[in-house]
Parts: C-alpha cells; sequence; structure tokens
C-alpha cells in the first residue's frame, strides 16, 4: 500500500511538474513574484514567534503586505491567463492597470499603519 | 434587412429614451427620500432628537472647530468623571468625519450653513443616496426595472425612515448607504471580475467600518456566501477576485479606523473571513491543479492530499480551538453573543439588556416597519431562484440572516430593510413584466409580432427553424433582463403544461403563456393599489410616528397644541446658573444631552462603557440620603438631575427606569437587592411600598414637594398616590424644577460647619418665643 | 463750611483704620462683644479682660438682656468675636438668640462660652450647638473626692484643681503650665465621633458630675475623663470656640489664689488659671495656630506656565506657600509633613513637598500611567491648626497618535518586508511590462 502510495506520489509530481513546464514564462513570472512574497510572510511568521508580537501594528502591516502583494498577483495571473474563458474579452492592459490601482492602495495604507 | 435596421433604430431609441427615463426617475426618488424625511423639521423644528445624536453632534462641533487632529486625539474630561473619555479612540468617525466635510465643503462655497443645519439634514441626504445604492444593487442582481422598484420601496419603508428622519443624526443614517455600496461593489466584482471593483469594495467596506459597529455583519456574510457557492459548485475565479482582495484590504484598512484597531484580527467575530480566506486559496489550488493535470492523476493527488492533509488540518483546527476557548466570552464581545444567543445579555449584562433598542421586536412591529413587503419578501426569494445566480443567492443569504437578526433585537429591524426592499422589488417587477406581457399580448394588432415573441420562448428546435427566431433572439439580449428571465419562468410554466399537453404547436404554446387579459389587468390594478397602500402607510409612519424629536414633546388638548420643552429648560438652567466645572450626576440616559446641551462634565453617559461607574451612579439612587450624598460627594458631584413624569404622564422617567438601576447597582454592589424594592414581587410606590423603597434618594428627589400640587400626590404615570407624602431632604436642596415638573435638579450640600452635640433641642423654652423667631429658627436650621 | 472738610478729613483719615480692621489679611479679631451677666463681673474678671485689652481688642461690655444689642447691622457684622459670660441669662436682648449666634460662628467669628452652676438652657443649647453635651441635670456640678483643691471654704469638693491639660503647643503655648488649674462649674461631655471638638482640660479619673447638695439616687451618667471642664471647637470654616464650664475660672479670685491639689505635697503659690487662659485665649482669637496657603503653581519640568492639560509620564513641578499668623505678621511655616496627593478617586501619587524654611513648599514627580481628570490635592489637619483643603483639577490625557515610539529597532524586519515588498512590486511591473 505505502509502495503504490509513494509511487503514485512520484507519478504525481512528475505529471505536475511536466504540466507546469508548459505555462508560458509571463505566467511563470507571476508565480515566482508570488512565492517572493509568501516566502517573505513565512519569514515574519516565525521573527514574530521567536521574538513576540510587540509592535503588533507592524507586523501586521507586514505580513499583510506580504499577503496582500501575492493575493492581488494571482488575481493579475487569473485575469491575464490566456486559458481562462472568463476572461477573454479583458483587455490584459486594463487588467494591468487594475493591478497597479490596487497595489497602490495597499502600499498606501500599509504606509499609514507601519508606524 | 429593412426589418432588422428598424428594429435596431428602434432598439437604440428604446434604449435611450429607457435610460433617460430611468435617470429621471432616480433623481425623482431621491427627491422623495429626502423629503418625506422632513416632517420633523416642519412640524416641531430643525432641532437634533433623542440621546445619542446629541454626542455626535459634540463631536462635530469640536471637529468643525478644531480639525481633524486635535479631533482624532481628542481626550474628553467633561464625561465620565473623573476618568474621562478617550473619544478618538472609541468612536465610530465616520458620520462626524462625513458632516465635518460636508459642512467644509458648504462653507467654502460660501453657503453659510451652521453645523447643526447640515447635522440635522445629512441622514436626509444619505438615504437619498441609499435609495440610489440599491438602484445599483438590485439592478446588478436582476436588472433595471427591479431596480427602480427596490429603490423606490427603499426611499419610503418606514424602518429606514425611524432612523434616519432629519434630525436623526446617528451611525445608521450614513452606515446604511455605506452597506448598500458595499454590497452593490461586491456583486458587481463578482459579476464582472474586475479588480477595479474589488479595490472600490474595499473602500467602501472600509467607509461601512468607519461609521457603525454593524460592519460585522457584511464582514460575515460576505464570507458565508463565498463559502455557499463553493459548497454548491459555483466557484470560480471570479469569486477568488472578488473576496481575496477585499479580505486583505479590508482587515488593513479595518485595523486603521482606532476604534477597531487589533479587534480587526484577533476577535472572533472576523475569523470566519480569515477562514473562508483558507478555505478559497485551497479551492482555487485545487481547481489549478485539477485544470494542469489527468483525470486520473487528479485522482491520486487527492488521496494523498487526503491523508496528509486531513491530519495536518485537524491539528491547526485543535490549536485554534484552544486559543479560542481560553478566553471567557470565546472571543466575541458582548453584543454579538447577545445577537447569537438572545438570552445572554439579560443573564449576564443588564445594561445591554436595558436598552429598549435592544428588545427583541413585537410581531406588529413587522408590519408596521415594512408594511407591504412583508408579502412581497416570500415572493422575491421564489424569484431569486429562478434562474440562481451569484447574485441573487447572495441576495437571498441576506435576507435570510437579516430576518433571524431582526427577530433578536428591534435595532437590527434596520438592515432587514434594505434586504425586503430588494427582495419586494424583485418580485414586484416580475409581476409587472408577468401582467403587462400578457396585456400586450393579447391586444389586438401587436398580434403580428407577438408570434415572433412567443416563438423564441421556446427553446425547442421548432422554433430555430423558424427565422424569424433569430432576430428576435438579438432584440431579446437587448432589451431588460427581467423580461428574459420572466420569460424563462414562462417556459418552465410551459415545459410543465406540456408534459400533459402533447402538442408542441406554437398557437397553443402562445395561448399557455399568457394569463388573460382580464385578469392581468384587475391584477395590475390591484398590484397598483397595493403600493398606493404602501405608500400612503409610510406617509403616515414618517409624519405621525417616526418624526418625533424626543426632546420636545406634544400633546393636544382641547385648547390646542401643548409644547413640553422641558429638557431643554432644564439645560439651559444648568447651562446659565451654575459654574463651568461643575458635576452634574444623572442617570445614563441623559448623559450625552447634558454634555452637549448645558455644557457640564457629567459622571456617566450614554456610552455606557464602563458598567462599575454606572453601577456606583445606581446605588447611590437607590441608598438612603447620607450614604447617596457620601458616594456623590467622593465623586467631587455637585448637582444631581432626575426626570420626573407624574405630573405630566410622561411615562419614561426616572422612577419607572429605577428597577433597572436597583438591578445594575446590585450587580455590582451586592449590599443592593432587587427584593428590597418590590412588594410580593411587585413594583409599588404607593403607601403599599417597602421602606428601602420610601427612602430611597430616587423616591425622595422624584416627588418633593409633590403632595403641594395637588394635596394628594396622584402620579399619573403610575395612577396611584404617592405612599410618602411629607419628604424632608437633609443632604440635598432642589434648586430647579422645570414649568412640567419634568426635570428636576438638586445641589448637594456642602457638609455642616459645625456638628451638633447629643442633647435633644428642648421645644418648651422655645414656644414662649414669637412665632416669628421660630420660623426664623426653622428656616435658619434646615437639619431638623 | 469749615464743619463739612472737617468731617470730610476725618472720615477720610479714618478710613485706613477701618479698611484694616476689615481686612482678610489679618485674621486675628479686633472687636469683641462681651455679654455679662451683670457688670459685676466685669470688674471681677478685670485681669481677663485686661490681658485681652493689652493685645489689642476693643472690648464692649454689655448686659446679656439689653435691648439694644445686635451682631449685626444691614449685614455687616459689628463684631469680630463674642464672649458670654452670662449663664444665667434666659433670653437675650435684642437680635440675639441661638440661630444668629450659630450664623455668627458660620460666617467665621470665634466664641467663648462660660457657663456655671446656674447655667440656662439657652447657654445649654447654644453648647450644644457648638458640639459639646452639658450634663443633663441641671444643678449638678463637677466634683472630685481626689483631686479637689485643697480650700478652707469649699467642703463638698466642688472645687477641683486639673492638671490634665491637652498637650499641644498650638493651643496652649509653649511654655509648661506647671501649676494646676482651679474649675468650679458643670461638666460636659464631648463625642468621640466628632472630629472637630477636642477636650482642652479633662477632670480627673475620679471625679464625676452630680448635685452636691443631694444625695445620689441613681449612678452619674458622666465619670471620669469622660468629663471635659473645658472643650474646643474649630469648625470647618475655622471659626473657634471656647466652651468652660464655670464662669468663676476666669475670675480675678482664682487667677490670684495659691492651688493644692489633693494629695500632693507641692503647693503653687498661682493657679494656672491666668497662664493657661491668657494661652487660651491667644488661640481662640487666632494669634496662634491660623495657617493659610497661597500661589499655588504647577508646571511641566522646564516650563514656566501652567498648562491645561497634562500628557501621562509628564514631569512636573509642584509648589505652594503656606503662612502662619504670628499674632502681628504672617510667617513663613516650617514643618516637614505637608502631602501632596496626585488623586483621581484614590491617591496615585502621593508625596512629602520639601520645604526651603522661607514658606515655600515644593515636589516633583512624573505623572502616572493613568489617564483621567486628576486633582492636585493637599489636605492638611494637625491638632489646632487651622486646615488647610486645597484642590487643582487638572486633566490627563493619553499618548497624542504622534506621540508613540516609532521605528522602533524590534520592527526593522517588517519595514524591510514592506519596503522589500513595494520595490518587488516595481521591479515586477517594469518585467512584466517589458518582457513581452
Amino acid at each position: 500500500m505505502a509502495r503504490s502510495t509513494s509511487k503514485d506520489a512520484q507519478a504525481l509530481f512528475q505529471s505536475l511538474r511536466s504540466a507546469y513546464v508548459a505555462t508560458p514564462s509571463s505566467l511563470k513570472i507571476i508565480d515566482l513574484y508570488v512565492c517572493f512574497a509568501v516566502f517573505t510572510a513565512i519569514i515574519q511568521v516565525v521573527y514574530m514567534a521567536v521574538v513576540g508580537s510587540f509592535p503588533f501594528n507592524s507586523f501586521l502591516s507586514g505580513v499583510l503586505s506580504c499577503v496582500g502583494t501575492a493575493v492581488l498577483a494571482v488575481c493579475l495571473r487569473i485575469q491575464v491567463n490566456k486559458e481562462n474563458k472568463e476572461f477573454k474579452d479583458l483587455p490584459p492592459e486594463r487588467a494591468f492597470a487594475d493591478f497597479v490601482l490596487c497595489n497602490l492602495v495597499l502600499h498606501l495604507v500599509i504606509m499609514n499603519f507601519l508606524g | 434587412m429593412a426589418a432588422a435596421a428598424e428594429t435596431s433604430s428602434d432598439r437604440t431609441l428604446r434604449n435611450a429614451f429607457g435610460s433617460v427615463l430611468s435617470f429621471f426617475i432616480l433623481l425623482l426618488i431621491g427627491v422623495l427620500a429626502f423629503s418625506i424625511r422632513l416632517f420633523s423639521v416642519i412640524k416641531y423644528e430643525s432641532v437634533i432628537h433623542e440621546f445619542d445624536p446629541y454626542f455626535n453632534y459634540r463631536v462635530t462641533q469640536f471637529l468643525t472647530k478644531n480639525g481633524i487632529y486635535d479631533f482624532w486625539n481628542w481626550f474628553d474630561d467633561r464625561t465620565w468623571y473623573p476618568l474621562g473619555r478617550v473619544i478618538g479612540g472609541t468612536v465610530y468617525p465616520g458620520l462626524t468625519l462625513t458632516a465635518g466635510t460636508l459642512w467644509r465643503i458648504l462653507n467654502s462655497l460660501n453657503i453659510p450653513l451652521s453645523v447643526e443645519t447640515v447635522c440635522v439634514f445629512t441622514a436626509p441626504i444619505f438615504s437619498a443616496f441609499a435609495s440610489w445604492a440599491t438602484y445599483l444593487l438590485t439592478k446588478e442582481v436582476k436588472g433595471a426595472g427591479a431596480g427602480l422598484t427596490a429603490a423606490v420601496l427603499l426611499a419610503m419603508v418606514p424602518s429606514y425612515i425611524s432612523r434616519s428622519v432629519a434630525g436623526s443624526y446617528d451611525n445608521e443614517a450614513v452606515a446604511i448607504f455605506a452597506l448598500i455600496i458595499t454590497f452593490y461593489l461586491y456583486i458587481k466584482t463578482l459579476n464582472t471580475g474586475s479588480l477595479f471593483y474589488a479595490t472600490l469594495n474595499a473602500i467602501a467596506y472600509f467607509y461601512m467600518v468607519c461609521s457603525w459597529g454593524g460592519y460585522t455583519f457584511i464582514i460575515n456574510l460576505i464570507p458565508m456566501h463565498v463559502l455557499l457557492c463553493i459548497v454548491t459548485g459555483r466557484y470560480s475565479s471570479r469569486l477568488y477576485i472578488a473576496y481575496a482582495p477585499l479580505v486583505v484590504l479590508g482587515t488593513l484598512l479595518a485595523s486603521l479606523v482606532p476604534v477597531v484597531g487589533f479587534n480587526a484580527v484577533l476577535t472572533s467575530e472576523h475569523f470566519a473571513s480569515f477562514l473562508v480566506f483558507i478555505i478559497i486559496h485551497v479551492v482555487a489550488l485545487v481547481y489549478y491543479i485539477k485544470g494542469i493535470l489527468s483525470a486520473k492523476m487528479f485522482k491520486v493527488a487527492v488521496t494523498l492530499v487526503v491523508s496528509i492533509g486531513l491530519v495536518v488540518c485537524c491539528a491547526v483546527i485543535a490549536v485554534l480551538i484552544a486559543l479560542v476557548a481560553s478566553s471567557p466570552t470565546m472571543g466575541w464581545s458582548g453584543r454579538s453573543l447577545s445577537l447569537l444567543d438572545p438570552t445572554y445579555a439579560s443573564k449576564y449584562i443588564p445594561i445591554i439588556a436595558s436598552v429598549s433598542e435592544h428588545q427583541p421586536p413585537t410581531w406588529p412591529s413587522y408590519f408596521m416597519d415594512i408594511n407591504v413587503l412583508a408579502f412581497l419578501v416570500p415572493a422575491g426569494i421564489i424569484a431569486c431562484f429562478l434562474p440562481l445566480s451569484d447574485a441573487s443567492s447572495f441576495a437571498i443569504l441576506y435576507i435570510v440572516t437579516s430576518v433571524y437578526f431582526s427577530g433578536v433585537m428591534v435595532r437590527l429591524m434596520l438592515v432587514f430593510a434594505p434586504a425586503a426592499c430588494i427582495m419586494s422589488g424583485i418580485a414586484l417587477s416580475q409581476a409587472f413584466d408577468v401582467f403587462t406581457r400578457s396585456i400586450k399580448f393579447q391586444l389586438p394588432g401587436i398580434s403580428g409580432k407577438s408570434e415572433f415573441d412567443a416563438g423564441d420562448t421556446s427553446s425547442s428546435s421548432v422554433v430555430a427553424a423558424n427565422d424569424a427566431a433569430k432576430p428576435d433572439k438579438s432584440e431579446e439580449t437587448l432589451k431588460e433582463r427581467p423580461s428574459r428571465k420572466n420569460k424563462k419562468k414562462e417556459k418552465e410554466q410551459v415545459e410543465k403544461a406540456s408534459v400533459e399537453k402533447a402538442s408542441t404547436k406554437s398557437k397553443k404554446e402562445k395561448r399557455l403563456l399568457v394569463l388573460p387579459l382580464e385578469a392581468s389587468v384587475i391584477a395590475l390594478l390591484l398590484l397598483v393599489f397595493l403600493g398606493a397602500f404602501y405608500v400612503v402607510h409610510c406617509v403616515w409612519a414618517a409624519a405621525e410616528a417616526y418624526s418625533a424629536p424626543s426632546i420636545v414633546l406634544t400633546s393636544h388638548s382641547h385648547d390646542g397644541l401643548h409644547v413640553f420643552d422641558d429638557f431643554r429648560e432644564a439645560y439651559a438652567w444648568l447651562r446659565h446658573n451654575t459654574e463651568v466645572d461643575d458635576k452634574v450626576a444623572s442617570w445614563w440616559d441623559y448623559g450625552y444631552q447634558t454634555t452637549a446641551m448645558a455644557n457640564r462634565t457629567v459622571i456617566v453617559d450614554n456610552n455606557t462603557w464602563n458598567n462599575t461607574h454606572i453601577a456606583t451612579v445606581g446605588t447611590a439612587m437607590s441608598s438612603p440620603e447620607k450614604a447617596a450624598w457620601e458616594i456623590f460627594n467622593s465623586l467631587d458631584v455637585k448637582y444631581v438631575l432626575v426626570v420626573f413624569g407624574g405630573l405630566v404622564g410622561y411615562p419614561s422617567d426616572d422612577i419607572n427606569k429605577f428597577l433597572w438601576m436597583v438591578r445594575i447597582g446590585g450587580g455590582v454592589f451586592p449590599h443592593i437587592k432587587e427584593p428590597d424594592y418590590l412588594r410580593d414581587g411587585q413594583y409599588r410606590i404607593d403607601s403599599q411600598a417597602t421602606p428601602t423603597m420610601l427612602n430611597c434618594l430616587m423616591y425622595k428627589l422624584s416627588y418633593y414637594r409633590f403632595v403641594d400640587v395637588d394635596g394628594k400626590g396622584f402620579d399619573r404615570v403610575r395612577q396611584t398616590e404617592i405612599g410618602k407624602k411629607y419628604i424632608k431632604l437633609t443632604h440635598f436642596e432642589e434648586v430647579f424644577t422645570t414649568h412640567h415638573w419634568m426635570v428636576r435638579i438638586y445641589k448637594l450640600k456642602p457638609p455642616r460647619n459645625r456638628i451638633r452635640g447629643k442633647t435633644k433641642k428642648s421645644k418648651t423654652k422655645t414656644s414662649a418665643t414669637s412665632s416669628s423667631r421660630k420660623s426664623v429658627a426653622r428656616k435658619k436650621n434646615p437639619w431638623h | 463750611m469749615a464743619k463739612f472738610l472737617l468731617y470730610i478729613t476725618l472720615t477720610i483719615s479714618l478710613l485706613p483704620f477701618l479698611a484694616i480692621s476689615f481686612s482678610p489679611e489679618i485674621p486675628t479679631d479686633r472687636r469683641v462683644l462681651v455679654l455679662l451677666d451683670d457688670f459685676a463681673v466685669k470688674s471681677s474678671h478685670s485681669l481677663f479682660f485686661d490681658s485681652l485689652k493689652s493685645r489689642g481688642f476693643e472690648l464692649e461690655f454689655k448686659l446679656a438682656d439689653d435691648p439694644n444689642i445686635g451682631l449685626q447691622r444691614y449685614g455687616q457684622y459689628l463684631y469680630d468675636a463674642l464672649v458670654l459670660f452670662c449663664p444665667s441669662v434666659e433670653r437675650f436682648g435684642g437680635s440675639i438668640n441661638v440661630a444668629s449666634i450659630a450664623d455668627f460662628v458660620d460666617s467665621g467669628h470665634d466664641l467663648i462660652i462660660a457657663a456655671d452652676t446656674n447655667a440656662s438652657d439657652l447657654i445649654r443649647e447654644i453648647s450644644t450647638e457648638s458640639g459639646v453635651d452639658f450634663d443633663e441635670n441641671a444643678a449638678a456640678m463637677v466634683i472630685d473626692h481626689t483631686g479637689y483643691a485643697v480650700s478652707n471654704t469649699d467642703g463638698d469638693h466642688t472645687l477641683i484643681a486639673s492638671d490634665d491639660l491637652i498637650k499641644s503647643d498650638v493651643i496652649l503655648g509653649s511654655k509648661n503650665i506647671e501649676a494646676p488649674v482651679l474649675f468650679q462649674g458643670i461638666g460636659h461631655s464631648v463625642n468621640p465621633a466628632n472630629s472637630l471638638v477636642l477636650q482642652v482640660l479633662a477632670a480627673s479619673p475620679s471625679s464625676y458630675s452630680a448635685n452636691p447638695q443631694s444625695k445620689l439616687s441613681s449612678p452619674p451618667s458622666l465619670t471620669g475623663s469622660a468629663i471635659s471642664l473645658v472643650s474646643v471647637i474649630q469648625a470647618r470654616n475655622n471659626a473657634r470656640i471656647v466652651v468652660a464650664g464655670s464662669l468663676s475660672m476666669f475670675s480675678n479670685r482664682f487667677f490670684r489664689s495659691g492651688v493644692q491639689k489633693a494629695g500632693s505635697s507641692t503647693k503653687y503659690q498661682k493657679s494656672g488659671n491666668e497662664e493657661f487662659l491668657t494661652e487660651l485665649s491667644k488661640w481662640v482669637f487666632h494669634e496662634r495656630g491660623h495657617l493659610k496657603a497661597l500661589n499655588v503653581r504647577h508646571h511641566k519640568v522646564g516650563e514656566s506656565d501652567e498648562p491645561s492639560m497634562y500628557r501621562i509620564s509628564d514631569d512636573l513641578d509642584y509648589s505652594v506657600e503656606i503662612y502662619e499668623w504670628s499674632g502681628t505678621s504672617w510667617e513663613p511655616y516650617v514643618t516637614n509633613d505637608v502631602q501632596l496627593q496626585f488623586y483621581m478617586m484614590s491617591p496615585y501619587v502621593l508625596k512629602t513637598l520639601s520645604t526651603d524654611k522661607k514658606g515655600l513648599y515644593s515636589t516633583s514627580f512624573k505623572v502616572p500611567d493613568v489617564y483621567g481628570v486628576f486633582q492636585f490635592k493637599v489636605e492638611y489637619q494637625r491638632l489646632g491648626y487651622t486646615s488647610l483643603s486645597l484642590s487643582k483639577q487638572i486633566p490627563v490625557r493619553p499618548f497624542r497618535h504622534n506621540e508613540y515610539e516609532r521605528f522602533l529597532p524590534a520592527a526593522y524586519p517588517y519595514y524591510g518586508a514592506s519596503f522589500s515588498m513595494m520595490v518587488g512590486f516595481f521591479i515586477f511591473t517594469v518585467v512584466h511590462l517589458y518582457s513581452k
């Protein structure tokens, strides 16, 4: 049972990897950006667990900026992905403009909340 | 071809006509919403009503005078003496900032309106905006026709009028508008999937958080809806775009507001949003992987993930539950808990239970507040199911939850009203559609067109062969959406009927799709009457029931209108006859009005944030004179204010509220026991009252010298004669009583200069002296 | 015309004197009304009155039932103090009665009451108003069979010699009174719960109050040291009252006579009455033990003007000046036990003020971490001194939103993360736009 699951797991990873390689590079850039954001968030959580949550507002703003960036990037990816049928008549420039606007609001709020 | 060209120009003309018409209709709806709320200004005067608005008015005055930085950091030392209150951190700033901005804009345009005028008229203006927002929201759910109907219903619904008349300057005036706009933007994002609307949604949510504590309703309803969509298999990436940025940006923006602060992430009220946030990410990931893997691999992935993931999940949930259960209220605030468990407040927090707005509503109040809509709401719910879209499922969820909460607290009828208007708007517009279409089909001369219209309603291939169907189909897409939905409904009726009838002839189908002409005409007329009845009721409710500023009372007697302006009389007296630093003690109901109108420091006020302080005042009111004097002296109180309605029959006076004072005081100071004040479980103030009751401060201050009025001391509210008629005050002295005895103000006597010895005064010697000297002696020595 | 001018100049020249006598700056009384049963008392008690006159008092002697006497006219008080040496008066003449005397005291004026064996109900009533209770038995006198004064005339031991004096330099002067005080009269009791009354001269534990003529039918109600012979009362507005149970203790005879207490061998040439009563009268008429507090000032350390509101964790200075009236001028009051409370329903800060020996008391402390409406409270009540009760209200606010600490080192990672996010966003947009 365990052997079959491990074999299945390996096969699974193989298929995942092969499917992923097929995605266009622009989407891969977005994915990289998302990973960077999530990674930074995890670092901050670990730091808070070690040091304690004293300037809690700074912690919140730091973590939420990372999470927010990740979420917005994922939204952009959804909108820009050509395989998504729901968004086929949405011009990518419009999607990008919305993304920029949302990020601006996010960072403005973060700056306010950080201090 | 010519027909097509004709129909396209017809189409554009009809479109243009339709949009101009709807623009004017919306304008008129706004004017209607504004003017129906002006009854109180016309009948009484442009004055601020009730209690809470006075506090908001005072805060707005401060804001306009000192600017936003001082307002943000304001420490108010004139309430809750001696604790003070940090206004910047405990008030929802949305309303005051809105009114302040409005005033500043008007003043910069050189329209010199006073702050009071702006405050009084803020609510009607925003109710106009709210009805426009309802139009937008319902248009997203069902279509423009339903939108217009819902807007006009909201403009007039009595429940909303009750909290937004001109003069009711309270948080709800602005908050309902914010609520509807937030919902509209959410639905719009859901329908279009655009990040732009998601940003706007977050900003609207921020405005809602600034305005009202009821924002927790939004942050729980939207996750519930997302969960519902996921569970019913309606997950789409638009849902992700609608929800995920809202949670992140919304939480951030909510933490910016000082009242909420870290509660945005720490209290249980927000946990639902985070939970659903995690769930939607999981679901999104699952769909993504499903998209890139083949079916077999996907099954493998599922089993793998489920086996590992379950373990991890259980661990995390266990940790979370441990964290949450460690706090006694499980992280919920008292008010939220009292919403979930209606009996919670009366058991544990008497202050919340004592507010009249927090009581459950009675059945008649539903009819009073939403009137005809109560019948239309179920029809609207059914209409939302046909067909079920994301937006209409949201509307259904909204109305179900708001019905439950409105059943717990009267105040939340206000949140129920927009949902009821949306549903009723949908139902009414659908009904109108059916009837007008029926009439249109059956009027002679239009039968040619009606063939085309009837032809495309059935989706069977018979119609596809009909080449007239094609332009009609395109025409159909341009017509209003409710008509299309209506046709789908008819189609379902047809399908049901066609089960019975085997024949699929179009002519026969056409006949079954419409109702008989006479029936539809009569039904149309009846619907119009229904609407008229609703309008009449709303106008009556606005004029008679909800326009009373409780600061001024009127009564109609045989010689005309009699006005009782006692409250303002008392506050003006305080303002002019006491020192600026004098402290006034009264029950917490009157705190806001005293600070705003009399400009004196008070001990407790309507914010009720410190139960112990209120209990101290309650204990003082329930104690005998000397103990009460000690308590008030320790708080540096100079004046005590008591509201008494026994002379004129004003039922909300302090004697009627007295049992709450005893309960709240007894909750903190156990020597005050409620049964001491009741005779056989009944609350009495006549000769059968208990000695504790007859000796307590509230009784003495209310009925002092009352027997001098009519010789018998007949209390018109309790409808009996009072028990103890001749009252002597040893530690207080009366300084002011208003014209109708409604407000009585007493002053604390300073401690005696000399303490008398124990020998009793001999009466026999002084009888020989002249009577004038005796009376002089009696007047000069008030402590005997 | 000349006469008119003369009158004008006279009044103008007299005005300063009038003004001085009305001035609140000088708390010592000037004009004293003495009410007597008959004018014989004036001569029999002349030593006492002369001592008063020598200190600058203007005494006006009137009979108690003189119909022209009055304490005030047209709302102005005519006298600063009242001496009642009329124990047997039934009814005062003129406009004086119990109520007017009570008002007189309540408006800040002093009173000396001397009762005696035949004290009338009126005098008893006035004393009860002041806070002492004479023995209800009208004929009772204080009798002491072990502490009586040895004398040839008195056989029933009503003339007693008492040396149970209160120990207070303020009330009785710094000089120790050696000789016991002679007393013959009625005793009174003082309610121990009454904080305003003090026993100045108490009877010895073996004394009791009873009718010397008749046999005792029941145990006497007043016995032992509970019997007070002379008491003082300082009212809350600092008016002072002396109640003495014997008029004869003020007389020349008692002043001059020698005294020997029964059971002790020391024979004093002169009784302690003159010393005792002179010192006591100095205290009653505010020549000693009268304090005033001026110039309450508080400010933040480093600034000089008074703010209207403090912030939590501010450092502030507080200072007050206290002076004592020496009989002729205001002297700085020097002591080390004046305390300041920073009070909001309970004292958050309690500090002893330090003095610079010139009357200035000051201290500095840090405002506690609690916000609210506080009071600077100085409550100074010492035996024999006037009470000082100063209170100044001042609000204390919490931090403004821009007064918190900024750029905490502990938060650098968060700042770093947020800025890196912004930088990343910028880079990403560039890459995304130009990576076609």
